[in-house]
């Protein structure tokens, strides 16, 4: 439904070390850096991460995004953005991860990346959550969503089954990049779980691991779980109702 | 201002084309009617004028549609935007921004047009509309009327020359409508608007229209020309139409005024007064009956809005009530409270002995049967076979019983079809057996009419009048309510403001008074088949 | 009188930028006192205008956190030891992590400086979330992403409308007895929503057409290529620049200069590439001297605490070996008090 470019994977790629940056930096950061101590780093990315995901997302609209695309995602993101705090309080139930998994599939990855985009955008503008974790969670989402988009052509159960194990890989990819960018805000400098710049990557990732152990695990977990499960339950109607419409809006001309 | 030339649309998919061979011209400045049973084909010859057909929807379109001079193959829709305005069935499916002002603007931002245009065009639209006490109203809680007129003003805004509309009156009560209608011929006469209108309840277009287009459908070819004798040789025909062929006049009126003049000229209201004692209404109420529904004082309340304040309502075994009133008058609050499965804050509901509200789900659809008002709701399986099969197990009657009662009211419906694919009148049909299966005494129906063309609703009256159950339904249908019900209750505010004989309530009233009501005053006449059954004796 | 959404964002982004300049408990208690201030005197009767509570329980949760993980985990060890946890030994490959053991003063105060900071700088974002109007923001977003804020648009209208059409679902399906509970409960309730919500997509997506969605202006070849080309040296410049800053070895100018430059010419790819959309603005969000009052003061605030910190002013940084009884600095504080300037302008 949007077409992906071949400078749009070009921007999609830079957009993703840019992220990967964005998210990982504690990892990657070496001591000498001037980042690498004070609390600036996650104030950095958060202000320069909106900048590239609008590059990218002009890029993806340029390429022609119809009145149909623009009705459908947002209709989606209302979706998502509707049943988003149905799970909100209860740990782990998270309802809109199927919905960008299912959407990504049918409409491939360039809209999948946008979908991501706007659902996360659309339920933080609803919910007054604005924030410096926004420009991350949509990142996070998009990518999810992008990689629906990727996945091999398979037909029936098995791709039934398929995206339910990506929903669970992506889910827990989603919390674990989550985690490493709320790390440096949540514990900061000092404690014997905050990361430790120029470290051995592996001894930084014990760190986050038992960061996580001792926060969010539940959560991830709750979250891969509940996408799997919403995947395979609801998989078969989504799919076929949006495939249906993909075909409904499908043009011939005369 | 409109050609079509030699027009033939064929869906992707379909064998046979949606319509056929069209071929007309719709001048400047006139309001011309498409007319036509449902699935005739009328929304797409609507949709063709400005492209969307088949740019938009896919399909094969031969021949020409020229608008304003302007081939529809070489412009899409877009390029259209500023010579068609185009107002959806749903105004607020198609609503994109979220306030009025805004919403008048779009298309103005689209175009591109500067911002000192945009704000006097915008102000003007606002008082020719009469919106301008709205104009920073959020579109989710205007009335239906009020959205109606902003999505008329939507499209005015880009000073089209042609106005398409697809059914602007169905959802509205009468009221609404009206506000609706005279905004519309205000179009037409001052400002010189070309307006094209399909519409089901032509009772109330007719008399406004220069021109109709009858689509018969199934292949036969479109017929346009002066609204009264083309209407004459429809199946879709409002009843003063039918008054004409009935009463055997070579004239046709298509309005009120019109009728009661060749009337009085061809002695047709001298004769009926003459055999005035054979007017027997023929759906007169009937004596005393057995109470079988029992509600009094029902209060339903929605946080601090009273929807329905203390309403008693008693209504007897095999009695036809019409509930009517405005939109948000509290009638579908009431029929919601009354079945149970609404919200209840005060009164009691007695059902032949029986609390419904007090019942579980299962047990309270076997004393209380309510339609809601998108049957679509009720339905979620992929086939019309297995949402049957569901209904039998749900009500626990033997296999089959459900599709029985189907093919009772609309046969011929394929079983594997998807519900989602069948037509308006069908799906009313699949959801009113689905109801029925569990046989009960009681029937609700809310606003069951919406979408039906005439031939239809005289089959849902006939439904409905052989069935073994007392039925109460909501509807803005006065016409309907003539040939169907023998009592009406109206209401106002959630309170009920006249309950009686429906001869005597609706043709006391100036906005419920059936058309032959108002034709033949003060004879108390309600349909053409009375007056050809008095005309006859 | 409401504010162009830009100026709440300025103002709330810049004094966030004079809270991350210290720690110091009483000037950080200023800045939640001014954000909070400004965000009662002005807020609307809107439903995110509670915004700011919501986000400041946030905040109180990251101190508590902060401080929790502090005592049970330890980290900066100092001489006056509170009390003593027992210590639960853990495996080697546990690298250095602790779990127990000997809780400082200094390094609890430690852990609450950097809580509460990152607390006031989540109440200044606060502020802005319940002051400026989401809706409007978007009628700001750059045309390059008109379509998107469409989509949004969209999304922000048809999201009410989706919750009232599952509710009217839901009842319904009492209609029918009831039968489904459970997952099967939510797939029937879901596959009418979805129906009804794909249905809403391309009704709106037709009325969106036949209202003169997405005319496209030609745009010359030359500029298309510009515009690519900018966007693109953009990004590459920002990678670059990220590089050197995870790499401490380049030196800082050459580092933020490159990120500057980068996000420059991403941001010029942005507004060239919105001349392929031709569409205008009905009634734009005005930028009057209110507006530029509002931004000029959180400016105010974050140049006198970036001015003080740069120039190596005492009282900014509390120093927690040895422990500092905290002052309040005066230029840092007068800079702060002036970013109350909203409440003055809010009426006229």
């Amino acid at each position: 439904m949007i077409s992906v470019r071949p400078k749009t994977t070009v921007l999609l790629i830079l957009c993703g070390l840019i992220g990967i940056a964005a998210f990982g930096w504690p990892l990657l950061v070496t001591p000498d850096s001037k980042i690498a101590h004070g609390g600036d780093a996650p104030w950095t990315f958060a202000l320069l991460l909106p900048l590239v995901l609008a590059v990218v997302l002009a890029e993806l609209s340029e390429g022609g995004m119809d009145s149909k695309a623009v009705a459908m995602l947002g209709v989606l993101s209302a979706i998502g953005a509707a049943v988003r705090p149905l799970g909100a309080g209860t740990a782990g139930i998270e309802t809109v991860f199927f919905l960008m998994v299912l959407g990504g599939r049918v409409f491939g990855p360039g809209f999948g990346f946008v979908l991501g985009n706007t659902t996360l955008f659309a339920s933080a503008l609803l919910t007054g959550g604005v924030g410096p974790w926004l420009p991350y969670q949509m990142l996070g989402a998009a990518w999810v969503a992008l990689g629906a988009g990727l996945l091999p052509d398979l037909k029936g159960r098995a791709e039934l089954v398929m995206l339910a194990l990506y929903g669970v890989v992506s889910s827990l990819m989603y919390g674990f990049l989550l985690n490493l960018s709320f790390w440096p805000y949540a514990v900061g400098t000092g404690t014997t779980v905050s990361f430790v710049p120029g470290d051995p990557v592996w001894d930084n990732l014990i760190r986050l691991a038992a960061f996580s152990l001792a926060t969010s695990l539940g959560w991830d977990l709750g979250r891969a779980i509940t996408t799997a499960v919403l995947v395979l339950l609801t998989g078969p109607v989504f799919l076929r109702a949006l495939r249906r419409a993909a075909r409904k809006a499908a043009f011939i001309s005369p | 201002m409109i050609t079509f030339d030699n027009v033939s649309i064929t869906y992707a998919g379909a064998s046979e084309p949606t319509v056929s061979n069209l071929d007309f011209t719709v001048p400047e400045g006139e309001l011309c009617l498409v007319v036509g049973r449902t699935g005739a084909g009328k929304s797409t010859v609507l949709r063709a004028v400005n492209g969307l057909v088949p740019h938009f929807t896919g399909g094969t379109l031969t021949g020409r549609v020229l608008v304003d001079g302007r081939d529809t193959a070489q412009f899409p829709p877009r390029e259209l935007a500023d010579v068609v305005g185009m107002v959806g069935q749903d105004p607020l499916a198609g609503f994109v921004a979220d306030n009025v002002e805004e919403e008048l603007a779009y298309s103005m931002e689209s175009i591109g047009l500067p911002n000192a245009v945009m704000r006097k065009r915008v102000e003007e639209t606002l008082d020719l509309l009469g919106l301008a006490e709205l104009r920073d109203r959020p579109l989710a809680t205007l009335s239906g009327g009020q959205q109606q007129r902003v999505a008329i003003g939507a499209a005015l805004t880009a000073h089209p020359r042609v106005l398409v509309l697809d059914e602007p009156t169905s959802a509205l009560d009468p009221g609404a409508a009206e506000e609706v209608l005279a905004a519309l011929q205000r179009l037409v006469h001052d400002l010189g608007m070309t307006v094209l209108i399909a519409e089901h309840r032509l009772e109330r277009v007719v008399q406004y229209a220069d021109r109709v287009l009858w689509l018969p459908g199934g292949g036969e070819p479109a017929i346009v020309g002066e609204p009264g004798p083309v209407l004459a040789g429809s199946p879709v025909a409002p009843p003063v139409v039918r008054l004409a062929t009935v009463a055997g006049w070579d004239t046709v009126p298509v309005s009120i005024r019109d009728a009661r003049r060749v009337s009085a000229v061809r002695g047709t209201h001298t004769a009926l007064n003459a055999v005035r004692g054979t007017l027997t209404a023929s759906n007169a109420a009937r004596g005393t009956l057995t109470s079988l529904l029992d509600a009094s004082g029902v209060e339903v309340k929605y946080g601090k809005t009273r929807a329905v304040r203390g309403v008693d309502l008693r209504i007897g075994d095999g009695e036809r009530v019409a509930l009517m009133g405005r939109n948000g008058s509290g009638k579908s609050s009431l029929l919601w409270a009354v079945q149970g499965s609404g919200p209840r804050s005060g009164g009691t509901v007695d059902v032949r002995g029986q609390d419904p509200k007090t019942m579980k789900p299962a047990q309270r659809r076997e004393l209380v049967g309510l339609v809601p008002q998108t049957p679509g709701d009720l339905l979620y399986l992929e086939t019309v076979a297995a949402e049957c099969a569901q209904a039998d197990r749900e009500s626990g009657m033997p296999s089959g019983s459900c599709r029985k009662i189907l093919d009772d009211l609309v046969p011929g419906i394929d079983p594997q079809e998807h519900p989602k694919d069948l037509s308006e009148g069908q799906r009313l049909g699949l959801v009113l057996a689905i109801t029925l299966t569990a046989v009960p005494p009681v029937l609700l129906l809310d606003e069951p009419t919406r979408g039906l063309d005439y031939p239809g609703k005289a089959r849902l009256a006939a439904t409905l009048k052989d069935l073994d159950a007392a039925v109460v339904l909501s509807t803005h249908d006065v016409e309907f309510v003539a040939e169907f019900a023998d009592r009406v209750i109206v209401m106002a505010e959630g309170e009920v403001v006249a309950d009686g004989p429906a001869a005597e309530v609706i043709t006391s009233s100036p906005v419920f008074a059936p058309q032959m009501a108002k034709v033949f005053a003060p004879l108390p006449v309600l349909t053409v088949d009375q007056v050809a059954g008095a005309l006859s004796a | 009188m409401t504010l162009h959404p830009g100026a709440w964002w300025l103002w709330g982004l810049l004094l966030a930028v004079a809270a991350s300049r210290t720690t110091n408990p009483l000037l950080l208690g200023l800045v939640i006192a001014v954000a909070g201030l400004v965000a009662v005197a002005c807020r609307t009767e809107a439903p995110w205008a509670d915004a700011y509570g919501v986000f400041l329980k946030l905040g109180l949760l990251i101190i508590a956190l902060r401080v929790v993980f502090h005592v049970l985990l330890g980290g900066i060890t100092g001489e006056t030891v509170l009390f003593t946890l027992p210590e639960i030994p853990l495996p080697s490959w546990a690298k250095g992590i602790r779990l127990g053991g000997p809780v400082s003063a200094e390094g609890l105060l430690f852990a609450l400086y950097q809580g509460l900071q990152l607390a006031t700088l989540l109440g200044c974002i606060g502020a802005v979330n319940a002051l400026a109007n989401p809706k409007r923001a978007l009628r700001s977003m750059p045309a390059a992403l008109y379509e998107v804020s469409v989509a949004v648009v969209v999304a922000l209208t048809t999201a009410p409308q989706l919750v009232a059409s599952a509710k009217a679902v839901r009842k319904a399906r009492r209609l029918r007895g009831d039968g489904a509970r459970g997952w099967r409960a939510l797939r029937t309730l879901l596959v009418p929503v979805l129906e009804d919500a794909l249905d809403r997509s391309l009704a709106l997506a037709a009325a969106m057409d036949s209202r003169g969605y997405g005319r496209t202006a030609s745009v010359p070849a030359g500029t298309r290529r510009l515009t690519s080309a900018l966007v693109l040296a953009g990004l590459i410049g920002l990678c670059v620049g990220i590089y050197g800053l995870l790499d401490g070895q380049a030196s800082p100018y050459v580092t933020f200069g490159l990120l500057l430059a980068g996000a420059g010419l991403a941001i010029a790819g942005l507004r060239l590439g919105a001349k392929r959309v031709p569409r205008t603005r009905y009634r734009p969000d005005p930028w009057r001297w209110q507006e530029s009052v509002v931004a000029g003061s959180g400016a105010i605030a974050a140049a006198a605490t970036v001015f003080v910190s740069a120039s190596g002013g005492s009282g900014l940084v509390m120093s927690v070996v040895p422990i500092e009884v905290p002052t309040l600095p005066l230029i840092p504080a007068l800079g702060v008090l002036v970013a109350l300037a909203p409440i003055a302008v809010r009426t006229r």
